[in-house]
């Protein structure tokens, strides 16, 4: 026996990583799926559903029409983030790829937001934009247009808005340096090439640049729809645990969170007698929406390579 | 003309990204000017110049509320996954880039699917078993949860290890070393770069990870800062002295460490995203 593992080595360097990752990140996994179909609040008694937790997710009004905010919400977060933050990550990249003047400084000032956690983030976003000592409100008044003031983060129609501004601010820097990297894999043959054919400075990023890092692009882009889907902390932190007025600023992360563990707390509080059953039923439709785009990119990336 | 354009709208660009970074640098400078201020001042006086500042605030959260404490917990939490991080996905790498085995390719498979999953889906199933293993409430639990979540490093050092030219190896075992110290003394140094820049990658997330000390630190002598700061930011003209206070303390000691390793930071996270 011993004989046979030391001819195997590398099962001793797999094993320990192998437990923990099992346990904790595939196991986990499976056990939802399971558990999904039980009606169970992880205490009482558990008794076998079948299908009946999905059916419910879906024919009940009152989980349905959080579902639904939920999702639109996340899906508008990923919109903003593909359609105006990748292009501008990709700019900006591009201009210290280019080594444009300060661009040390620059980079590190755009990406230092990065390094701030959370609450902190949405903290100074809120002593910009609170309606009584906000900044914004403040300046607007010096200039004499006070009767633009507003109670900026109580408008529950920009909610997901200024949501989408702090994670912006906070999560910029990683996408970007993400492409400065994929940009400085670029071989400089093509560059050279389009510099001598006088290609202008965003010709080369366009049609040299571009084409060259376009699976870092999908890649970024199904992180981005990743985290659209399973973010939490903004939401939880400027809107509680009902995701703002009317679920304004309500996501999926959150709608599973305060099904899963009650609606005041992590634990006590009021947990519904199903708490658990219907958790991990909201858990395993978020693994499949993600599941679905995962293999839909994996197809994109690989027809390229034909 | 063509060019005039060109240079114009270059210039345009390189404008917004220095407003957009003077911006960042502006609310330092205004958050670091209020945490010196009085409360009541600040929320009567918004926006007054004033001589009247004092580390006020800043003895209150220390002397206080234990901010220290705070950092504590955060520290031990970042440090213990970090290590559990850094050997459980080297040895796992080193031995699926390294070694040539039956279903290999699953097993790299295997590794990747936590990229797909965030714990936070996962977090029931977790939550029961660590109720069971009497981990709620103890550093361990956040711990074991973070330094899981290897896939990503797995896969950048699966591609280091699998480069690697075997003759370093060889040379070693001929020396006598056998295969646990060949890979400490010799295969794990050579990796030494590629830990770095990935383990950057996890600290971030480590250090401001929100939803899984929230989930299991409920007594208030294990929270994180995270959880420390939302205490005070929540209510937020009730308490903003300390939370401008509290804010500075946290960010500015990060802001100049990371300044200082800037270079090597970027650009290890620049690499770590490619071969991502």
């Amino acid at each position: 026996m011993l004989a046979k593992l030391k001819k195997r080595p590398y099962i001793f360097f797999l094993i320990p990583g192998l437990i923990v990752y099992t346990a904790l990140v595939v196991y986990p996994i499976i056990s939802a799926m399971q558990l999904s179909l039980f009606r169970w609040n992880g205490i009482g008694e558990k008794v076998f559903v079948g299908f009946n937790n999905y059916k419910a997710l879906f024919t009940d009004d009152y989980l349905m029409k959080q579902f639904a905010n939920a999702l639109i919400n996340s899906i508008k977060l990923f919109l903003l983030t593909t359609l105006i933050q990748t292009p501008l990550q990709i700019i900006m990249a591009y201009m210290i790829y280019a080594n444009m003047k300060g661009h040390r400084f620059t980079h590190i000032a755009i990406f230092a937001p990065q390094i701030i956690s959370t609450p902190i983030i949405v903290f100074i976003f809120r002593i910009l934009l609170d309606s009584n000592v906000g900044v914004v409100n403040n300046l607007l008044e010096l200039a004499g247009l006070g009767n633009l003031a507003r109670p900026w983060l109580g408008i529950p129609e920009l909610g997901v808005a200024f949501m989408y501004l702090m994670i912006t601010w906070g999560g910029f820097g990683i996408g970007m340096t993400f492409f400065l990297g994929a940009m400085n894999m670029v071989s400089k043959d093509g560059l050279e090439a389009a510099y001598i054919e006088c290609a202008g400075f965003w010709q080369r990023l366009f049609l040299v640049i571009l084409p060259q890092i376009k699976i870092t692009v999908i890649n970024l882009v199904l992180v981005g729809y990743i985290y659209s889907m399973t973010m939490f902390d903004f939401s939880y932190i400027l809107g509680g645990n009902t995701g703002g007025i009317d679920g304004s600023i309500d996501v999926m992360a959150l709608f599973f969170y305060r099904i899963a563990f009650g609606d005041s707390n992590p634990i006590g509080g009021k947990i519904s007698e199903n708490s658990v059953g219907m958790g991990t039923t909201i858990a395993c439709v978020l693994f499949l929406l993600i599941f679905v785009i995962a293999l839909l990119q994996i197809f994109l990336i690989n027809r390229k390579d034909d | 003309m063509d060019r005039d354009l060109r240079r114009i709208s270059v210039r345009i660009v390189q404008g917004l990204i220095f407003i957009y970074a003077g911006f960042n640098i502006l609310m330092l400078i205004y958050t670091i000017y209020n945490s010196m201020r009085d409360r009541k001042e600040f929320l009567s006086e918004t926006f007054a110049f004033t001589t009247r500042l004092s580390f006020g605030n800043y003895v209150d959260l220390i002397v206080k509320d234990g901010y220290f404490r705070f950092v504590f917990n955060s520290l031990l939490i970042l440090g213990g996954a970090i290590l559990l991080a850094i050997i459980l996905s080297s040895t796992v790498a080193y031995a699926l880039g390294h070694y040539n085995f039956k279903g290999k390719k699953f097993w790299q498979t295997y590794f990747l699917v936590g990229l797909m999953f965030p714990i936070q889906l996962g977090i029931v199933p977790v939550f029961l078993l660590m109720k069971r293993l009497n981990l709620i409430d103890s550093y361990l639990s956040v711990i074991l949860i973070c330094g899981a979540s290897i896939s990503m490093s797995v896969f950048l050092l699966t591609n280091f290890f699998a480069h690697l030219p075997e003759e370093i190896y060889e040379a070693a075992i001929l020396d006598g070393a056998g295969e646990f110290r060949t890979f400490v003394q010799i295969m794990f140094p050579l990796a030494s770069p590629v830990v770095f820049s990935m383990s950057i990658l996890t600290a971030v997330n480590i250090w401001n990870q929100f939803f899984v000390p929230l989930i299991f630190l409920q007594s208030d002598a294990k929270k994180t800062l995270p959880l420390l700061v939302m205490k005070y930011t929540r209510k937020l003209l009730m308490t903003i002295d300390s939370a401008f206070a509290v804010s500075i303390l946290t960010i500015v000691p990060i802001i100049i460490i990371f300044t200082i390793f800037s270079r090597r930071i970027l650009d290890g996270i620049a690499e770590g995203g490619v071969k991502g």
